[in-house]
């Protein structure tokens, strides 16, 4: 009796591989997400241009670099959540999901994981971008400076695309959708985009003052693990309503 | 019917409490001198700073805008406080799925929404009154300006959705995950690196505690009494609407 039930129960892991490849399928099949995210990240940066279009030719934007980035990145990652969500949503997949014999914390992972995905393309494609335009990485030291800061995206990121599926999973319920989005987004993201701005900061600076940055990443680290067990604990009731 | 009565006789010990605490902050509570602002330069305040002493700055005359501190902090533990009861509710209502715990936590955040800000506003007037500017983002104020917008995203999310069910379900689900984020966000604020010293440290003398206490306790008092009044109003209102919908169908 137990081998037939063990043959019949799909591996977690099998489940978690399909719901990622469904993603990543679909996307290679539009690449609508990817076209979206990375230009509305490129328009973001021309709008960068027209805020500091009066700061003086010679401004240094080291300091806020930083902030601008990552500003970038959350709206961008707001768009691509949305996107991302509203898909299932509006064809039935979710709910195709939840009748299907699929673990709801497996939903959760496959979702995170194909957003963080998706997020960490786009950051790739926009963050050499945004150096080379406003000329942030002038401090840089050769490649271990861009290790630095891939790691804090890569961190950040996953803090983003995991409470962000969560949340995005509530809004695309609602009559607000994106609006809705950026009003829980935001303020639940705020501790983590403090730190994650310090600590890209910290690298792109004259002196990498290393010090703040591994303190920082740490910190980042830990508001990751916090809430991505909060969410993850919480998905299942959201998927329940 | 004996909880309303309780309800309504703290609310009026809770209000007698505030005045008193109130008259007693202008009356019997030792004046304070000196502001304990530290700060390495002067900053514009609403008068004018004498010398320094070991501790901080000195006032040139009376600081009167101390008094708002024994309203300013009762308010703002309170809202945490009430807050906490909120997320309480919040957690109860995912684990039975029950109506009147999500209708607990709503009110809960309402009353926990007013103290935020009335906090706000009294905090407002002492950083004009003391250090001369309305905002300055310094850890404290920052965190608590989060844990407002955090309670307004609540309220946004109840209100955007349609499905009394889901509206309750997820309603809990942002709650929970809201009073996680609160002080998580007060202790990076205080651990990124920034310009800001931590600008106020205060000690308090026993005449000032008093009236404190007494405020802290009167308001609790008050909450308290709003809360259960509320939900008495919400389950009065349930009860209306399902008798509405047995005439009308």
């Amino acid at each position: 009796m137990t081998d037939v039930k063990q043959a019949a129960r799909i591996s977690g892991m099998r489940q978690f591989k399909a719901i990622l490849k469904k993603d990543i399928v679909m996307e290679l099949r539009t690449k609508e997400m990817l076209t979206s995210m990375g230009l509305y990240a490129l328009l973001v940066l021309l709008i960068y241009y027209i805020a500091l279009s009066q700061a003086g030719r010679g401004f240094d934007v080291t300091n806020i670099a930083g902030g601008l980035l990552w500003l970038a990145i959350v709206f961008t990652s707001l768009l691509g959540l949305n996107r991302s969500l509203v898909h299932e949503k509006d064809q039935g997949c979710l709910d195709a999901l939840l009748l299907a014999p699929v673990d709801r914390p497996v939903i959760f992972f496959g979702k995170a994981i194909g957003n963080l995905l998706f997020l960490l393309i786009v950051e790739v494609f926009v963050t050499p971008l945004f150096m080379i335009i406003f000329n942030a990485g002038k401090y840089a030291h050769g490649i271990s400076t861009w290790g630095f800061v891939g790691l804090v995206l890569v961190v950040g990121s996953i803090g983003i695309a995991g409470v962000g599926t969560l949340l995005a999973t509530m809004s695309v319920n609602t009559t607000g959708k994106d609006f809705v989005l950026a009003v829980l987004f935001i303020p639940i993201m705020f501790p983590l985009l403090l730190a994650v701005v310090a600590a890209t900061w910290a690298i792109l600076i004259a002196n990498p003052d290393m010090a703040v940055y591994w303190k920082m990443i740490a910190v980042a680290g830990g508001y990751d693990v916090i809430m991505l067990l909060a969410a993850y604990a919480l998905y299942e009731f959201v998927l329940g309503a | 019917m004996k909880q309303i009565r309780i309800a309504l006789w703290m609310g009026i010990v809770g209000g007698v409490m505030t005045t008193v605490a109130f008259l007693m902050s202008f009356f019997t509570a030792e004046v304070q001198l000196f502001g304990t602002v530290s700060l390495p330069q002067q900053i514009k305040t609403a008068y004018p700073l004498l010398g320094t002493d070991a501790t901080g700055f000195m006032y040139g005359r009376p600081w009167f805008s101390q008094k708002i501190f024994y309203f300013h902090v009762p308010f703002a533990e309170a809202s945490f406080l009430v807050f906490t009861v909120a997320a309480y509710f919040a957690v109860r209502f995912l684990m039975t799925k029950k109506k009147e715990y999500d209708t607990s936590s709503r009110v809960a955040m309402e009353v926990a929404l007013v103290f935020v800000v009335l906090t706000l506003i009294t905090g407002d007037l002492w950083t004009k009154a003391s250090w001369g500017v309305w905002w300055e983002w310094e850890p404290r104020l920052t965190t608590y300006f989060i844990m407002t917008l955090l309670m307004v995203a609540y309220f946004v999310l109840r209100n955007s959705l349609e499905d009394e069910e889901r509206r309750a379900v997820y309603a809990s689900v942002y709650g929970i995950m809201a009073w996680i984020t609160a002080p998580i966000s007060f202790f990076i604020t205080r651990v990124i690196p920034s310009d800001h010293p931590v600008v106020f440290k205060s000690g308090m003398a026993t005449s000032n505690l008093l009236p404190f206490i007494v405020a802290q306790l009167g308001m609790l008092m008050i909450g308290y009494a709003v809360y259960v009044i509320r939900v008495r109003e919400e389950a009065m209102r349930e009860r209306l609407d399902v008798i509405k919908d047995s005439l009308e169908g």
